[in-house]
């Protein structure tokens, strides 16, 4: 390649530029968002990391306990009896400042005095901070918080601050120092935290004589026999690495779902930079042809073509990398508060800016510039050194081509749809599939577009005339370039389709199974935000009140507690759910059940137990596979299970177990949720009131209808999705801007035939109508094509990636809404990208327009 | 071609390089301090002090007196190995009251005592010194001072106990260090000062309760160097407790409990006070060989330092070496030499102080312990 060639290109970026810029909007626009979304989950996930090592620090080891119990005494037993000095009790649990919008704050309640060797930050080297700390310990009700929280709620040291706890409906606590982060990463970690002493945070969120657990530093080969011996029941000695890695195992479904749909956009992009870099080639066919006839050889004009693609592809990257940053700052709050809705609290305030992910970003997006722009430039080298190619030749072609594009596509369908019979608990597999159908439908545009036209021509030459019929041929006539324009469109329409039926099916069920399973008419529990649901213990006692207000017929309490599954160490704490009757209204669907009759409630008394679908998915549970050993406060106990009922509350799965079974193995006396049924005619609103103003007072519970807890659960399923809906919207911005630089490119190329047609008496008005109808009938291809594409896509989401994901099986829900709602974003882009290309035709000048070929 | 695309990727790695140097916050520790509100009174307001003799009742006084600020057992002793080694050992529980008042609550761990524990060995063949401290809350039975069932006072694993009606033990295992020590108390305690009421500065309340076991005869193993001795001697245990004893001149104290081979032992100090004078209200005893004491007048000693040593951990230059004349009420006054067994026994993990073991000769011969405070920074307001 030499310099008279690279200015050649230089001279061609300048010269058309605006073509130039979209192909850099183009690729710049699909980097971001698979950057932004990238960073987005790795900043989520680290940010998780690290509050989990702001709580876990130097720990090598941990005690746990069923309920999240371990009992006081074992701390004592390992100190005084074992001599391990290296350990430290923790009591940790969320509490919600009351004053502060019901903020969630991680209380952490440690022994500052065992703490030097675990977390850096209540070091008691310094004499001079032992008076100091010492206050923390020996004063009731004091805490340390964040000095990013105290100054963002303008909290002073000394100030005293409103809780909720899981044992107290508030308690104040005296803010005595803060904690002052040594750098941002860590700052973002601490930023929730809440430390006390051990017995503040017992005094105002625990038991007496329980802790949340005991952190260990073993030293290497310390024989962990000896700690085994003494544990008692109930109890089990882990490392924080198990935890962590099971708790991040938890997102990873999650993370790859947003990935994979981050990378639609950039197939969106490929197919602009292919249209893009096809144009550029065959607008210059003579130049080529010149180039060629002047001895410039084949592989030097490859190199040219290719140049370009990587100069602009280069520049799209770099710009893209940059957007993609901006954008993961906005994407990262999404993202974290899917997390917090989903499976754990996260706070999130920044991005972590990975290099490993901008390379990442950089590596694909050159290469997809690349990838789009060697079909062209190879077709560049065809070009005859005799410049006598026309426009013509390469539509010719294209149609000669298009049975075998057809029968590509065709093949690559079936390839996708074979894979997806694999199979597999991959989820990138099944995804690799579901883009193979999504290539594959994209290359079935052309035939597609073809048929649809031949069909058009008729309609339209009946609503506008010869125009109609002249713009409805003309689609057909470029078919190079309108079908990929089209292409494109389609896929990002077909994307809006199958992600809005996915979660209209998904919402559809989880509305269906609320109204089967939420039976009662009044639920008491603390008031809940996502995940931050504080694990309160609720008294029995407030049950038996509550079964005393008049029009309350019936009383059912729920006991949900998180217990250990010794079989599967990698894997978070099962949630178990021990209801002491039933509250569904109609009778729970179950995937299979295996109970006498059915009858899974006899079952339940009887010892034995179900469990959820997303649960036995995720522990492989099948009716030869039916056992679950749990780790009770008696020892280990294997359960049967007989039967795997639907469920939507979390994609962690559940036990349910009967609540008198329950109380026998594990010494637990409270609850988690009291349900009521009111008697016939009883009034709701005077049920609810009488609770509020008498029963609950003091308690921090809340009492809720049927209704509004049902509402308050869909508020929070539309907002898990909201990070999904914003990337739809982006994949529909690259389509556009695809659409539009198709038609410029359209324009561009045919100025002498709009020429002509001025000359032959056509007027400016007359040439924008027949611009918008062009693009009005592209639009309208798209959209038609996005249907059957879209609900492919939806029941690929719905039937292989959310089974394979989440273990959430839910039933198909069509509506027009979806469809007439993308069909809608199909035209108007169309018809909006087709907006400056009919502007500049109506101020063509005929003349110059037939002077310039 | 490949020019461009060299040019390309050294772009790409010079931008990425920055990136990287840019985010050097990347680090997997969560790292932060604490900024505390300075709430804590370190005044003795509120505590019980010492103001009046006190009336001792054994074994219930051995016990902890939580309504003190401060209080201490302390045991230093002297060793030898059966193949004449010798060693010298002191282990001392530590309690700090952080409030006056006993909090009320359901919560195990809610107390407002604190205890300490200081372990150190001497090797004087070594010529080493091993030290390791412990710390804890007198809560949840991690650590505590009590006679019920019997004598026991502990931190964590540490502890000394009572394991028949005279005799102790003292277990205490450190990273690289322990011992197991039966003790015997040959001698009544001996009160200290004005019935056990030692005072401090002529200021009343300037004073601790006090009470001495000058001589128990200690036997049983002690492992060092990851050798395991079977060693015996002497031990000398202090039982002391106060609210704010010393006075606000004072810069730190000089004391030494000397058991002489003749059976006597004998105690004797000096309070320094910040303009260099020492404090005239401080007291010695002379325990005689039966038991029975005689208080000395400050008067009646004098302490003088033959040398001194300068510390390589943080440079405080103690007194090394002392000549000791103490008036007994004989016609000639007892002058003892006191030689350091070995010259770095300084305690330098929290409070930094030198105890250690000391070689007696002169008109009498015998082996003690001498401890220094105050010569890194005053020890006023402290205890």
């Amino acid at each position: 390649m030499n310099s008279a060639l690279l200015r050649l290109t230089q001279r061609h970026i300048n010269r058309r530029l605006f073509q130039s810029l979209l192909f850099v909007i183009g690729i710049a626009l699909g980097v971001a968002v698979g950057v932004a979304i990238d960073l987005a989950n790795k900043s989520a996930l680290r940010a998780f990391e690290l509050s989990v090592s702001s709580v876990t620090g130097r720990t090598t080891h941990q005690i746990i306990g069923n309920v999240g119990d371990v009992p006081s005494d074992l701390y004592r037993q390992l100190r005084v009896e074992l001599g391990l000095r290296r350990s430290a009790p923790v009591i940790e649990t969320y509490v919600q400042a009351t004053e502060f919008d019901n903020h969630t704050l991680r209380l952490l309640g440690v022994d500052p005095l065992a703490e030097a060797p675990f977390r850096s930050y209540l070091q008691t080297d310094d004499p001079g901070l032992l008076p100091a700390l010492y206050t923390l310990v020996s004063v009731p009700n004091t805490g340390l918080i964040s000095q990013t929280w105290a100054e963002r709620e303008d909290i002073q040291v000394g100030d005293m601050i409103s809780l909720r706890t899981p044992t107290q409906a508030t308690v104040q606590v005296h803010v005595v120092g803060l904690l002052i982060a040594d750098d941002n990463v860590s700052q973002q970690a601490l930023e929730n935290l809440l430390i006390t002493d051990i017995s503040t945070a017992q005094e105002i969120a625990g038991q007496p004589g329980m802790i949340s657990r005991i952190d260990l530093i073993l030293p290497d080969g310390y024989d962990v026999g000896q700690i085994e011996a003494i544990l008692p029941p109930g109890t089990a000695i882990t490392t924080p690495a198990t935890s962590q890695g099971a708790l991040s195992q938890m997102t990873s479904a999650f993370e790859i779902n947003l990935q994979a749909l981050s990378l639609l956009a950039l197939l969106v992009g490929v197919f602009l930079i292919y249209n893009t870099v096809t144009f550029s080639v065959v607008q210059r066919r003579p130049v080529i042809g010149i180039l060629r006839s002047l001895g410039t050889t084949r592989r030097q004009i490859f190199s040219l073509i290719l140049t370009e693609a990587l100069i602009l592809g280069t520049i799209g990257t770099v710009l893209g990398l940059g957007l993609g940053i901006v954008l993961g700052q906005g994407a990262v709050r999404l993202v974290a508060q899917s997390i917090n809705d989903l499976y754990f609290r996260v706070s999130v305030e920044r991005i972590v800016i990975d290099p490993g992910i901008l390379i990442k970003g950089a590596v694909i997006g050159i290469t997809a510039s690349l990838v789009a722009a060697v079909v062209p430039s190879y077709e560049a080298t065809r070009t005859p050194p005799a410049g006598v190619m026309r426009r013509s030749a390469v539509e010719q072609k294209t149609r000669r081509l298009l049975p075998l594009i057809t029968v590509g596509a065709i093949f690559l369908i079936l390839g996708g749809v074979g894979v997806l019979q694999i199979r597999t608990e991959n989820i990138i597999l099944s995804f690799s599939a579901l883009f193979l159908v999504l290539v594959g439908s994209a290359l079935l545009t052309p035939a597609a577009l073809v048929i649809m036209m031949r069909m058009a021509v008729p309609v339209m030459d009946q609503v506008f005339g010869v125009l109609g019929r002249m713009a409805a041929r003309a689609v057909v006539r470029s078919l190079s370039r309108t079908a990929i324009a089209v292409a494109a469109l389609t896929l990002a329409v077909s994307v809006i389709v199958g992600v809005s039926v996915m979660i209209s099916s998904f919402r559809n069920t989880v509305a269906d199974w609320l109204e089967i399973t939420l039976g009662a008419d009044i639920f008491i529990a603390p008031p809940s935000q996502g995940t931050a649901r504080l694990d309160v213990n609720i008294d029995r006692a407030i049950a038996d009140q509550a079964a005393m207000v008049p029009g309350v017929a019936r009383v059912v309490t729920v006991r949900t507690v998180h217990v250990i599954a010794p079989d599967y160490p990698d894997l978070p704490p099962v949630n178990l759910t021990a209801p002491d009757g039933n509250i569904t209204k109609r009778p729970r669907r179950f995937v299979w059940n295996h109970a006498t009759n059915g009858d899974y409630w006899a079952a339940l008394q009887a010892g034995q137990v179900v469990v959820s679908e997303p649960f036995a998915h995720r522990r492989n549970i099948t009716p030869e596979r039916n056992t679950i050993t749990l780790l009770t406060d008696h020892g280990e106990q294997t359960f049967a299970v007989v039967g795997v009922y639907y469920d939507y509350t979390t994609d962690q799965g559940a036990v349910m177990m009967d609540q008198k079974v329950y109380r026998q193995f594990y010494d637990d006396p409270y609850l988690t949720a009291v349900a009521l049924d009111l008697e016939a005619g009883a009034d709701m609103q005077t049920v609810l009131d009488r609770l509020r103003t008498e029963t609950l007072v003091g308690t921090g519970l809340q009492a809720q209808s049927n209704r509004s807890l049902r509402a308050g659960v869909l508020e929070i399923f539309d907002r898990t999705f909201s990070i999904t809906i914003a990337l739809r919207l982006l994949a529909t911005l690259v389509a556009f801007i695809g659409i539009l630089s198709a038609l410029m490119a359209l324009q561009l190329e045919h100025t002498r035939q709009y020429g002509i047609m001025r000359a032959n008496g056509m007027t400016p008005r007359q040439l924008r109508t027949f611009t918008f109808i062009q693009t009005g009938l592209m639009g309208t291809t798209a959209g038609i094509l996005a249907f059957p594409i879209g609900l492919a896509l939806a029941l690929i989401l719905i039937k292989v990636i959310n089974v394979r994901s989440f273990g959430w099986s839910m039933g198909l829900a069509l509506g027009p809404q979806e469809f007439g709602q993308a069909f809608a974003v199909a035209v108007v882009a169309a018809l909006v990208a087709g907006i400056y290309p009919a502007w500049r035709l109506s101020r063509l000048v005929a003349v110059q327009a037939l002077r310039s070929e | 071609m490949i020019r461009f695309l060299l040019i390309l990727i050294l772009l790409i790695g010079v931008l990425l390089g920055g990136y990287t140097l840019l985010n050097r916050d990347d680090e997997a520790d969560v790292g932060a301090h604490t900024q505390l509100m300075p709430t804590m009174q370190t005044s003795s307001f509120g505590f019980a002090r010492a103001i009046e003799p006190y009336d001792w009742e054994f074994p219930a006084d051995h016990g902890a007196h939580p309504e003190f600020q401060t209080e201490w057992w302390y045991y230093t002793g002297n060793l030898a190995a059966e193949n004449g080694q010798r060693f010298g050992f002191q282990f001392t529980i530590f309690r700090r009251a952080l409030t006056p008042f006993e909090p009320v609550s359901d919560s195990e761990w809610r107390t407002n005592q604190v205890y300490l524990a200081h372990f150190t060995v001497t090797d004087v063949a070594g010529n080493r010194f091993f030290q390791e401290q412990r710390i804890n809350r007198g809560a949840a039975d991690l650590a505590g001072a009590s006679v019920d069932p019997v004598y026991r006072v502990w931190v964590d694993d540490w502890q000394i106990k009572g394991i028949s009606a005279t005799q102790t033990r003292i277990t205490a295992e450190a990273s690289d260090f322990s011992v197991d020590l039966r003790l015997e108390p040959g001698k009544p305690p001996a009160l200290q000062g004005e019935q056990g009421l030692s005072a401090k500065s002529a200021e009343p309340g300037n004073a601790s309760y006090y009470y001495s076991q000058s001589r128990l005869s200690t036997e049983g193993s002690m492992t060092v160097n990851g050798k395991t001795y079977t060693v015996s001697g002497a031990t000398w245990m202090d039982h002391e407790f106060s609210s704010g004893a010393l006075s606000d001149q004072t810069q730190g104290w000089d004391w030494f409990g000397l058991q002489l081979d003749d059976g006597r032992e004998l105690m004797v100090g000096q309070i320094r006070l910040v303009d260099g004078d020492k404090d005239p209200a401080f007291s010695g005893l002379l325990v005689e060989a039966d038991g029975s004491t005689r208080l000395l007048a400050a008067a009646d000693f004098t302490i003088t330092a033959t040398g001194t040593w300068t510390s390589p951990h943080n440079g405080a230059v103690y007194p090394s070496g002392w000549e000791i004349r103490v008036d007994i009420g004989e016609a000639e006054p007892l002058e003892l030499t006191l030689t350091p067994l070995i010259l770095d026994q300084e305690l330098t993990e929290g409070n930094v102080y030198w105890e250690g073991a000391v070689r007696i000769e002169g008109d009498a011969t015998g082996y003690g312990y001498a401890e220094l405070t105050g010569y890194l920074n005053a020890m006023r307001g402290r205890f």
